[in-house]
């Protein structure tokens, strides 16, 4: 698969560049330049063995880039792009969508046992709920606009005509721009306050065990945050890294070294992009219509006793023993 | 219709750059912004060539298959042309384009990039044919003229060939039958899946 | 070769097919551009609101499209003569065309003349009269300028003498121009008066002529076509001359030709031979008695040319018996088998041209090289036919030209010299009387122990060389031989970084009471050293914006239409020489002859007058039949020539003319000689473009042999070789009166003709001769009789009256072979050209100080394709100056590993004189060989890691900026012509 090649290309972590090797003419009787001649053959040979070669020069311009006179190596690129990169964008995309739909018609909507307490208790406070909905309302965005650069024109653009599509695009690339930054900051800030309850242990074997209590009746036991919310935590740290890292050489282009580079980094951003928007699709689902009463965490922050004992049985008796469970209308925590 | 091509007879090439300023010349290109330029290979070795390139004007080109807003089209003649009405500087012909063809101005923050700017084989851009319009944006239209682009009509040596591919090539392949020697037809088999059997 | 398509087939076709048919009443490309121009000319005026801008730019703004002019002009940058094909709208230059119908270029450019159209942008130009005052740039006006500059001539005359104002012209000058300028010297009164050919091909015209008449290129570019053997030596065409090579690849290819180079650089060109020789700098004598070594023993030579033709091969013949392979690849590093195979080649597969450029000119023994080279090509009688011959490229667009029209310190124009007799034929042909100029110049008093000089001994003595007009300026006065040491410069087109030891100039420079530069763009001259005062600045048209003739390297002489006015309060050459002269009195003799027409400022010269004056007085040169008319002819139907014989189709208007009537064109126009497009070419007939060696050496030459007693050797031709249908058939002299009547031709003169022939023979008559006959009757009827007019003589394998009469290799005055230069030291010190020339004790020094270890790397220095010369026009060139924006030095591998330093790193290069040090970039490259680095010559504006961009009047800082290569290039001088060694001496590179 043409997305291994760019894969080899990552665990390599090389630019591998080629330069059509001379061997210095053998004979000191003769310098024959025009028979000596560098032929295009010989690069061509070399591109068999190895498709990321490309053929530099000297140039004096300052642009280096410029020094490349030839890289059939973005002809794979093309191919992941034109083909690798939608169908696992569509399926990522579409499948997830339709795993959700299947589950939701399957499963219903999760409900809470034991019904509401009436008592609740903090789940997020307001800094956390801020973190979160900076982050999610950037990647939203980012993740539309991003869709937009490999869909859009199959999607879109028979829709509304060449010129409203570039305008959208166009904003969509400064939206994507622009938030790219905020998005970064908002990772930042989950990964530094929420580490600490995201660190695996044995308790999210036990629950990765029981499915999670999506499936079947029981619930097994978690803390702030059970396994399946670890996976998004981590997958959401780690892919926003990837994320940021990588969007960060395609917006700075003369920083990547190459155009081989800027090709690899797209790989990157683009997979793991829509394996993230996957993710959270799976993650708006469960925190909305997939289950009752998770909504309230993000949105008030406040969430119902009986639905934290439900899903996180540990966290609440650590909640309890600290004495943090409020009654009826929530008082404030007097600290 | 003729399907124009590119041929640099790197047997001929000097690398004494006229190409590049007769396109800066004929399309008032700006600086920092170079739809042609040479590359020497082996520079300063015994066997050293130079070859002038830009956009080849591909078969099947990939800037075009990987837009996102699909801004390019091929005329008639195979030039492969695009708006800049409709590119958003994505950057993406970029890495797909073999040959380092697209340009982009730096413009605003971040150091992005502005609108691509490629060569556009002397002829224009989606605009009327030899409006101001179409000046401003894509440069000179030689081809509606009836003239060939610049960089070739005024190559030193007759080293760079433009016109029609056929014809083109039968030129080279005349050359490379007289003088007896020829290192290729550059790029032609990455741009346009063939090339040139003498 | 490209295939020009019918609009129809390429009109449609487009995404926008379908709104085609709208584009009626939308202004087309040309209005378009127009606009354009209007908004160029916007910008300029916003900048400095004068006269030029705000014409351009009401011109440009001027209603619809008025229909677009062509007009044809060359380019100004190498000597090729591309013809450059300008579309102009309403006074704006808006367009190039590639140029098809020139049989010289056929539509081609270099990078320089694909982008010329950007000289009258002119973004960077000197935009109005400036001088400097306590440091400061103040704009004055035209009067204001000539005026100060006038006085402050004429004061420092009273005071110095006439021979202390420099007169630097410039071999970008058109013909007319540069006529004008020397003509202006002869009434100002001196003849220190020089142009780039100092530095570019003064030691070729010095030896070439002293082998076989003429001191230019034999054949042609496009001859070059016929050849099987082309070598280069000393010359990077690619780089140089792009537009030649379009020939030169084509006669390889067709020829299937051997193409040799020897160069210390694999260059550009190099990437081209079949045979590429490294050489070691400074060793062309060795390389070509090397080759000839093995031509003499071997046989190869051709020896009834030599009977015929040669005098003195024998001479040579003992010179090289010492360059034996083993001695030639000690001093050469050329081993015995590659020299060998390049002398078989060339002797063998003819025939075969021998190009060269300042790889060779450029050295100590710079007329000595080309002296050998001239042996090389007589000995394989490769000289004077189709596809052979001295193919000596010239460097800027009228170098021929101005080196023709005398901007020379040795000659007044077209070769007549300095004698009483030349001063006298063109005293007539100005119609001025001979003793005026005698009393313009100089007494000279007796000092240093050398005798005093009257005004008329003054008058017949060379002038200072730009070379070392500094010296001039700091030596004692003593050592100058004239009244005082230089005191001013008048700078007319001319860099000042072009010349070795940069940290004498500046001293040179603050000695100046007066500095002019009067060019497009502030030179050198203007950034280096800290002037405070004293300096001027005279903006001028380039010549796209003025009319003229310009003689290429082939001597083809084209003429050039303004293209447009002069941009800015820009003003022609014609102009400012004219303004001068009348501030300085003279004005009127001086343009007696000529018609004045409206220029930009007022009254100036016409070309065409001033040609037609040139056409009267140039008969040694064949300056003579290129009438205005005959070479706008010409420029209208150029593609009525063939493009390799450069002969006007049957038929045509230019029937039988070679292009651009190359000279020498004999007879008055109506005589209609085509020119001679292959000099000494005995195979046509004399009238016809054919020609013979020129006996100009005497008639013989006492020999003594072995047994003492002695022979005279003939001088003229032998053996029946003679110009096709000569009706002398064996060699004879030059004509004159006196000749014509022995031979009983006299008869066939006019009345008229007769009439003055006695006029300026006098009592002498028989005197009177083929050079300085008005009436041109001396030639026409030698020509009828099928004689060439200077006689037909042999060429001088042995040059009796140069220093080195049959060259021998001699160490360069920085030599890195220390253990070579006992047995072939330079020559010994001597007084050459008004100052000392001290080669031996330099050389001696250099030896005991033990340069050649601190400085173990050979330099050497070039051109590059995108620049030129000094390089300030073509650096504010924003086409140009960004392809090229760093000064480097290149340097090998191995020397850059030893020394640390990579590729792209700033380095130091070091000198061996004045602490000199350049910093630039490193270009590590094996185009070098281990222990030569190469730095291109074009930068300025950097003096030893100093940044000099303050010192230009603002908004004329060319766009790039470098450290000049002659901050660290060192002393030796041609003892000829004072030619710099500007092609070897040593260096030290460090990281930075």
């Amino acid at each position: 698969m043409r997305f291994g090649a760019h894969f080899r290309l990552l665990v390599t972590g090389l630019l591998l560049s080629f330069a059509v090797a001379f061997a210095a003419p053998g004979s000191a009787q003769q310098v024959n330049p025009t028979a000596d001649a560098v032929k295009e053959q010989q690069f061509l040979d070399a591109l068999k063995g190895n498709p990321s070669a490309e053929l530099q020069g000297r140039i004096t311009i300052p642009d280096q880039k410029a020094a490349t006179l030839e890289r059939p190596a973005g002809r794979e690129w093309r191919e992941f792009h034109q083909g690798t990169m939608l169908r696992i964008g569509a399926i990522a995309v579409l499948g997830t969508l339709i795993a959700l739909l299947a589950f939701y018609l399957i499963r219903g909507r999760v409900r809470t046992e034991a019904g509401p307490a009436g008592r609740t208790l903090t789940r997020f406070n307001a800094f956390e709920r801020f973190m979160h909905w900076l982050t999610a309302a950037c990647f939203i965005v980012l993740a539309l606009s991003g869709l937009n650069v490999t869909f859009g024109k199959l999607v879109l653009l028979p829709l509304i005509g060449p010129q409203a599509f570039t305008n959208l695009s166009v904003a969509a690339k400064w939206a994507h721009n622009y938030l790219a930054w905020p998005f970064m900051v908002g990772i930042a800030l989950m990964f530094v306050v929420w580490i600490k309850d995201n660190i695996p242990n044995m308790i999210d074997l036990r629950w990765f065990a029981a499915g999670g209590g999506i499936v079947g009746k029981e619930h097994p036991p978690a803390r702030r945050f059970n396994g399946g919310q670890k996976v998004v935590f981590w997958s959401v740290v780690l892919g926003g890294a990837a994320l940021s890292v990588s969007g960060f050489y395609l917006l700075f282009p003369f920083y990547a070294g190459g155009v081989l580079n800027l090709q690899f980094w797209n790989v990157v951003h683009g997979i793991v992009s829509v394996l993230m928007v996957a993710l959270i699709l799976g993650h708006i689902y469960i925190g909305s219509i997939g289950m009752e009463g998770a909504f309230d965490a993000m949105g008030s922050g406040e969430v119902d006793l009986n639905w934290a004992r439900t899903h996180h049985s540990l966290w609440v008796e650590e909640e309890m023993s600290k004495g943090h469970v409020g009654g009826g209308p929530r008082l404030q925590p007097a600290e | 219709m003729a399907r124009m091509k590119f041929l640099c007879d790197a047997d001929r090439c000097i690398e004494c750059n006229a190409c590049v300023t007769a396109c800066k010349n004929e399309n008032e290109v700006p600086w920092g912004i170079n739809r042609r330029r040479v590359v020497t290979i082996n520079d300063g070795k015994p066997g050293e060539r130079s070859i002038s390139m830009a956009c080849m004007h591909c078969t099947d080109a990939p800037c075009a298959a990987v837009c996102p807003v699909d801004c390019f089209y091929t005329t008639a003649d195979a030039v492969v042309l695009h708006s800049k009405d409709l590119c958003i500087g994505c950057g993406y012909c970029f890495y797909a384009c073999p040959f380092g063809a697209p340009q982009y101005p730096k413009v605003g923050n971040f150091g992005s990039r502005g609108k691509m700017d490629k060569c556009t084989y002397c002829s224009g851009g989606p605009e009327v044919d030899l409006s101001p319009v179409e000046f401003q944006k894509y440069g000179s239209n030689r081809l509606a003229e009836g003239k060939l682009p610049l960089c070739a009509e005024m190559c030193s040596t007759k080293s760079l060939l433009a016109g029609d591919g056929e014809i083109i090539a039968q030129i080279y392949k005349e050359r490379v039958v007289k003088r007896g020697y020829g290192s290729g037809a550059w790029g032609w088999q990455t741009a346009y899946k063939e090339t040139i059997a003498i | 070769m490209l295939i020009k398509r019918k609009t129809a087939d390429v009109q449609r076709g487009r995404l926008q097919t379908a709104i085609a048919g709208l584009s009626s009443g939308v202004m087309d490309r040309r209005a378009f551009l127009r606009r354009s121009g209007l908004v160029a000319g916007g910008i300029a005026a916003a900048g400095a609101l004068q006269i030029g801008s705000v014409r351009k730019a009401e011109a440009a703004g001027l209603g619809p499209a008025t229909g677009t002019k062509i007009i044809k002009n060359i380019c100004t940058h190498c000597s090729v003569g591309c013809t450059v094909k300008a579309e102009v709208a309403n006074g704006v230059w808006v367009g190039q065309e590639p140029a098809w119908e020139s049989p010289i270029n056929r539509g081609s450019h270099c990078a320089k003349g694909a982008s010329v159209r950007e000289l009258v942008h002119g973004d960077r130009r000197i935009k109005y009269p400036m001088k400097l005052v306590d440091g400061q740039w103040q704009r004055i006006s035209w009067d204001v300028a000539i005026n100060e500059i006038g006085d402050k001539m004429n004061e420092i005359r009273a005071k110095s003498g006439a021979d202390s104002v420099y007169l630097l012209g410039s071999a970008k000058f058109s013909n007319e121009g540069a006529y004008l300028f020397r003509k202006f010297a002869a009434f100002w009164g001196t003849n220190n008066v020089d142009h780039q050919a100092r530095i570019c091909h003064s030691t070729t015209v010095a030896g070439v002529a002293n082998t076989w008449g003429y001191g230019a290129m034999t054949n042609s570019y496009n001859d070059i076509r016929n050849s099987k053997t082309i070598l280069f030596m000393g010359s990077n065409a690619a780089e140089a001359h792009p537009v030649s090579m379009q020939h030169i690849l084509v006669g390889k290819e067709q020829n299937r030709a051997n193409v040799i180079v020897f160069d210390p650089r694999l260059t550009r060109t190099a990437a081209h031979a079949t045979d590429y020789i490294r050489i070691r700098s400074g060793t062309d004598i060795a390389v070509i008695w090397g080759m000839m070594w093995h031509i003499f023993k071997n046989g190869w030579e051709d020896k009834d040319f030599q009977a015929a033709r040669v005098y003195g091969m024998d001479d040579v013949r003992k010179e090289v018996e010492k360059y034996d392979p083993k001695t030639v690849e000690d001093i050469t590093g050329v081993p015995e088998a590659q020299m060998k195979r390049a002398a078989e080649t060339f002797a063998k597969v003819k025939p075969a041209t021998f190009i060269w450029c300042m790889g060779v000119t450029q050295h100590s023994v710079g007329t000595a090289n080309v002296r050998a080279i001239c042996n090389l090509l007589l000995a394989t009688g490769n000289v004077g036919g189709m596809g052979n011959g001295a193919n000596i490229f010239r460097g800027h667009c009228n170098v021929q030209g101005a080196t023709d029209f005398g901007l020379d310190i040795a000659n007044l124009p077209c070769y007549y010299g300095l004698v009483e007799g030349a001063w006298r034929h063109w005293a007539r042909v100005w119609d001025v009387p001979y003793d005026y100029f005698v009393t313009r110049f100089d007494e000279v008093p007796a000092k240093g122990g050398r005798p005093a000089r009257t005004r008329k001994a003054n008058m017949e003595t060379s002038g200072h060389t730009s070379t070392r007009w500094f010296d001039a300026a700091n030596l004692p006065t003593e050592q100058v031989d004239q009244k005082d040491n230089l005191k001013a410069m008048f700078v007319m087109g001319h860099g000042g970084n072009t010349i070795p030891r940069m940290p004498d100039a500046v001293k040179g420079l603050e000695k100046l009471e007066l500095l002019v530069v009067a060019d497009p763009h502030p030179t050198n001259f203007v950034s280096l050293g800290g002037r405070k005062n004293g300096t001027y600045l005279l903006p001028i048209g380039t010549q796209f914006e003025c009319s003229g003739s310009r003689t290429c390297s082939n001597r083809s002489v084209q003429w050039g239409e303004k293209i447009v006015e002069p941009i800015f309060e820009a003003a022609s050459d014609y102009f400012v020489i004219y303004k001068l002269a009348q501030k300085l009195g003279f004005a009127d003799p001086m343009h007696k002859n000529f018609e004045m027409i409206q220029g930009k400022y007022g009254p100036e010269p016409s070309a065409e007058s001033i040609l037609r004056e040139i056409n009267k007085g140039g008969w040694s040169t064949g300056y003579t039949g290129q009438s205005p008319e005959r070479l706008k002819l010409h420029m209208e139907h150029q593609d009525k020539f063939d493009l390799v014989s450069l002969r006007g189709a049957v038929g045509s208007p230019v029937e039988n003319d070679f292009y651009g009537l190359p000279w020498p064109c004999w007879g008055t126009p109506e005589l209609k000689h085509p020119g001679t497009h292959i000099l000494y070419n005995t195979s046509l007939a004399a009238n016809n473009g054919g020609g013979t060696f020129r006996p100009r050496f005497g008639l013989t030459r006492e020999r003594t042999l072995a047994d003492g007693s002695k022979v005279n050797d003939t001088l003229l031709a032998e053996n029946g070789s003679y110009s096709l249908n000569s009706e002398i058939k064996d060699g004879y002299p030059e004509f004159t009166m006196g000749v014509l009547k022995k031979l009983g031709w006299d008869a066939d003169l006019t009345p008229k003709e007769l009439e003055t022939i006695t006029w300026i023979g006098g009592n002498a008559i028989d005197a009177v001769n083929w050079a300085n006959d008005l009436s041109g009757g001396i030639q026409r009827v030698a020509l009828a009789h099928g004689c060439v007019p200077y006689g037909n003589g042999k060429a001088r394998a042995n040059a009796w009256n140069l220093p080195d009469p049959v060259p021998t290799h001699r160490e360069p005055i920085y030599s890195p072979r220390v253990d070579l230069v006992a047995k072939w030291p330079a020559r010994p010190d001597e007084r050459t050209l008004r100052i000392p020339n001290l080669h031996t004790s330099v050389q001696k020094a250099a030896v005991e100080k033990g340069i050649a270890k601190s400085f173990p790397i050979i330099l050497t220095s070039g051109r590059l394709v995108e620049y030129e010369g000094g390089g300030e026009e073509t650096r504010s060139n924003r086409w140009l100056a960004e392809l090229q924006q760093d000064m480097f030095v290149e340097i090998n591998p191995a020397d850059a590993t030893a020394r640390g330093i990579r590729d792209g790193a700033f380095v130091w290069v070091s000198g061996p004189e004045n602490n000199s040090k350049a910093r630039v970039k490193a270009l590590v490259t094996e185009r070098v060989g281990k222990g030569v680095a190469f730095m291109p010559f074009h930068f300025g504006g950097f003096y030893q890691g100093q940044d000099q961009r303050g010192n230009y009047p603002k908004g004329t800082d060319p766009i790039v900026l470098g450290e000049s290569v002659n901050v660290v290039t060192t002393y030796g001088y041609d003892p000829v012509t004072a030619m710099h060694e500007g092609k070897v001496t040593l260096c030290q590179i460090a990281a930075a």
